[in-house]
């Protein structure tokens, strides 16, 4: 018997030496990995990093409150972890914390503007590719009025309804948005009042920036209303008949980029923003009731979009109140997006 | 006037899963029981009901499976404040930490899945989208009027009500207080749970953690605000129903209201109640309430 144990335990000793990691990776999200939203997002991303590098183990926790990071961070510090992604935007300052008391770990945090010697940032230039999902909403509208439904009203959020719109206009001069805060990232029963009031104004395709429009995109489906998914298009399949097209936030092949360059020891720490050409964004495939003649517009938008001869942001852009906000011959780019506290000529609502 | 018919059509629907619990701490609160755990008992509610949902693929067997579950979760709160005479806001406490803990772990696998939903009938006469609900919203209406027959028409009642204002008295006159407290809390369980249910069978499809946001804490103030009466909580439901609803058709409209505003204002609402009626000669609420009662000799 004890002969048989030290063999197991000789037999353990040796597959721990022969699998030896090529390098630990931790991630830590807010929410649940299966929310057909942002949390899903991340999680996919460090999946798809591990089925490209198998060598890479992965250490993963979801649920974690902001106040509880630091712990888990250090945790995750302790078992090997060499880079690490504290993927939510709350967990900014507690991760650096963490980074101040290990240098020699490398952290990437989403859509922060705090970097350090070991701490760098990654998002997708959202704002920008949202513009197509409203391109497609002005050519699929009847009623010329659209809807989108925000969490909270921050700049990337009105910067979202923004392109949302002003890419409808594009196409249709006529369209006019509606937009609706909830007030929370996620309150379900409140994205399905929000929806409701929207299709009661007569909206017929909406658009949201919440955590996860699962809810929203039931109640589209109920009304017979057309939506655009973001931000991942795992919510298609809520409602695949009035689905449109949606965003999917897509950072696996960056997530290898990062890892083999800390393997490589040429990691340096910056501010990342990439778009759909780089691979930072998905459009996702279209519905079963889009014309061809509407892929066909949206995807030169896309291409324009991608070879930079399309301009979002380009002015003149006025606000609600007339008041040009990006005067004629400037555009606004990548890193004006956090600078929207204003709502373009033709939104109806509030942005405060 | 569409668009007043289509504040009251969602005041309606959102009234409901705030109806449900207010109902059953009113009957709770009415024999002495202040129950803080509301908030863990709909979400331990509205997780079971969508599990059981998405396993069977029969939403009702979902709010039956959350019912039983809402009951049971309550008779051991009621267990530890009747039996064990533990204090009633701690082991409230404790039950709403248990909910929020339970239903997290129940509902996991669950996260990002469709299950059936509960089918909807219009209202009669109603042809459009508006004033059609699930049979939980006509339940939660006709459970008001009913709740309160029980309690002021009916000599059970009067044992609820004699219970909650004094259980010695109450003993004397050759009612058990700890048999009305045990049926109490089951009647409170059982509805703060179906009220869960509703969240997560009848208005939104899905489950997420923490989906009830708070409403186990509306529902108690609720209770204050409707004066431990299920009529007046219809009006304290919908008057929450229809803020919520309300401030979205104004954002819709172009109306610039905080969303964070009219999230409070329920409770504001019952600090007004408290201080307009606190002290007055009308106070009624129970004399025994959030006491411990250790038996008569």
């Amino acid at each position: 018997m004890k002969r048989a144990w030290l063999g197991l335990a000789v037999l353990a000793f040796g597959w721990a030496a022969v699998a030896q990691p090529c390098l630990v990776v931790g991630m830590i999200i807010g929410g649940t990995k299966d929310d057909a939203g942002y949390n899903q997002s991340q999680y996919e991303a460090l999946m798809a990093l591990k089925a490209k590098m198998p060598c890479v183990e992965i250490l993963f926790a979801e649920n974690v409150p902001a106040g509880e990071a630091e712990a888990v961070l250090e945790n995750m510090i302790l078992q090997g972890a060499k880079l690490l992604f504290p993927a939510g935007f709350a967990y900014m300052f507690p991760a650096l914390n963490v980074a101040k008391r290990h240098p020699d770990v490398i952290f990437m945090h989403p859509g922060g503007y705090m970097l350090a010697n070991n701490f760098g940032t990654y998002f997708s230039n959202v704002q920008f590719a949202y513009y197509l999902l409203g391109v497609a909403a002005g050519l699929m509208t009847k009623t010329n009025k659209l809807g989108f439904v925000g969490g909270m009203p921050t700049a990337f959020v009105l910067g979202n309804c923004n392109a949302f719109h002003l890419g409808a206009r594009a196409v249709n001069p006529n369209v006019t948005t509606y937009f609706v805060v909830t007030g929370a990232w996620l309150d379900r029963a409140k994205e399905v009042a929000a929806t409701q009031a929207l299709i009661q104004q007569g909206c017929d395709v909406i658009g949201s920036h919440l955590d996860s429009p699962i809810a929203l995109a039931q109640t589209c489906c109920e009304a017979g209303v057309f939506f655009v998914g973001y931000p991942s298009l795992a919510v298609q399949k809520f409602c695949p008949e009035y689905w449109l097209t949606g965003l999917g936030l897509t950072w696996g092949d960056f997530f290898v980029e990062i890892a083999q360059q800390v393997l490589a020891g040429t990691w340096k720490p910056a501010h990342i923003r990439r778009g759909l050409e780089a691979g930072f964004l998905t459009l996702g495939e279209f519905g079963p009731k889009v014309p061809e003649e509407v892929k066909r517009v949206v995807l030169e938008y896309k291409e324009k979009l991608a070879r930079g001869e399309l301009q979002p942001f380009a002015g003149p852009i006025r606000d609600q109140a007339g008041n040009v906000r990006i005067p004629e011959g400037t555009a606004w780019g990548p890193l004006d997006m956090g600078k929207f506290d204003w709502l373009a000529e033709g939104i109806v609502g509030s942005p405060k | 006037m569409n668009w007043f018919l289509s504040w009251i059509s969602g005041a309606i629907l959102y009234a409901a899963p705030i109806l449900f619990p207010t109902l059953g701490e009113v009957v709770e609160q009415r024999t002495g029981m202040v129950n803080l755990g509301l908030e863990g008992l709909m979400l331990l509610g509205a997780s079971v009901g969508f599990s059981v949902s998405f396993v069977t693929r029969n939403a009702w067997l979902g709010v039956l499976a959350a019912a039983g579950v809402g009951l049971v979760a309550n008779l051991i709160y009621a267990g530890l404040v009747v039996h064990r005479r533990a204090h009633q806001l701690a082991a409230g406490l404790a039950l709403m930490f248990f909910g929020i803990g339970m239903s997290a772990l129940i509902g996991k696998p669950y996260v990002g899945q469709m299950a059936p939903g509960l089918p909807k009938y219009a209202l009669a006469g109603s042809q459009s989208l508006l004033f059609r609900y699930d049979p939980l919203v006509y339940l939660a209406f006709l459970l008001a009027p009913l709740l309160w027959f029980l309690l002021f028409r009916t000599r059970f009642g009067l044992w609820l009500r004699a219970v909650g204002e004094s259980p010695a008295i109450a003993y004397a006159a050759g009612v058990s207080p700890n048999a009305v407290r045990y049926f109490a809390a089951a009647l409170a369980g059982t509805l703060a749970a179906v009220g869960g249910a509703h969240l997560s069978l009848g208005i939104t499809g899905t489950w997420s953690e923490g989906m009830t946001a708070g409403r186990g804490f509306i529902a108690i103030a609720l209770v204050i605000f409707s004066r431990w009466n299920p009529l007046r909580a219809i009006a304290g439901a919908l008057l929450f129903g229809g803020a919520v609803v309300l401030q979205l058709q104004l954002q819709a409209q172009g109306v610039g209201i905080s969303p964070f505003f009219l999230d409070m204002l329920p409770y504001v609402l019952t600090l007004l109640v408290l201080l307009v009626w606190g002290r007055g000669v009308r106070h009624v609420a129970p004399a025994s309430l959030g006491r411990v009662y250790f038996g008569t000799e």
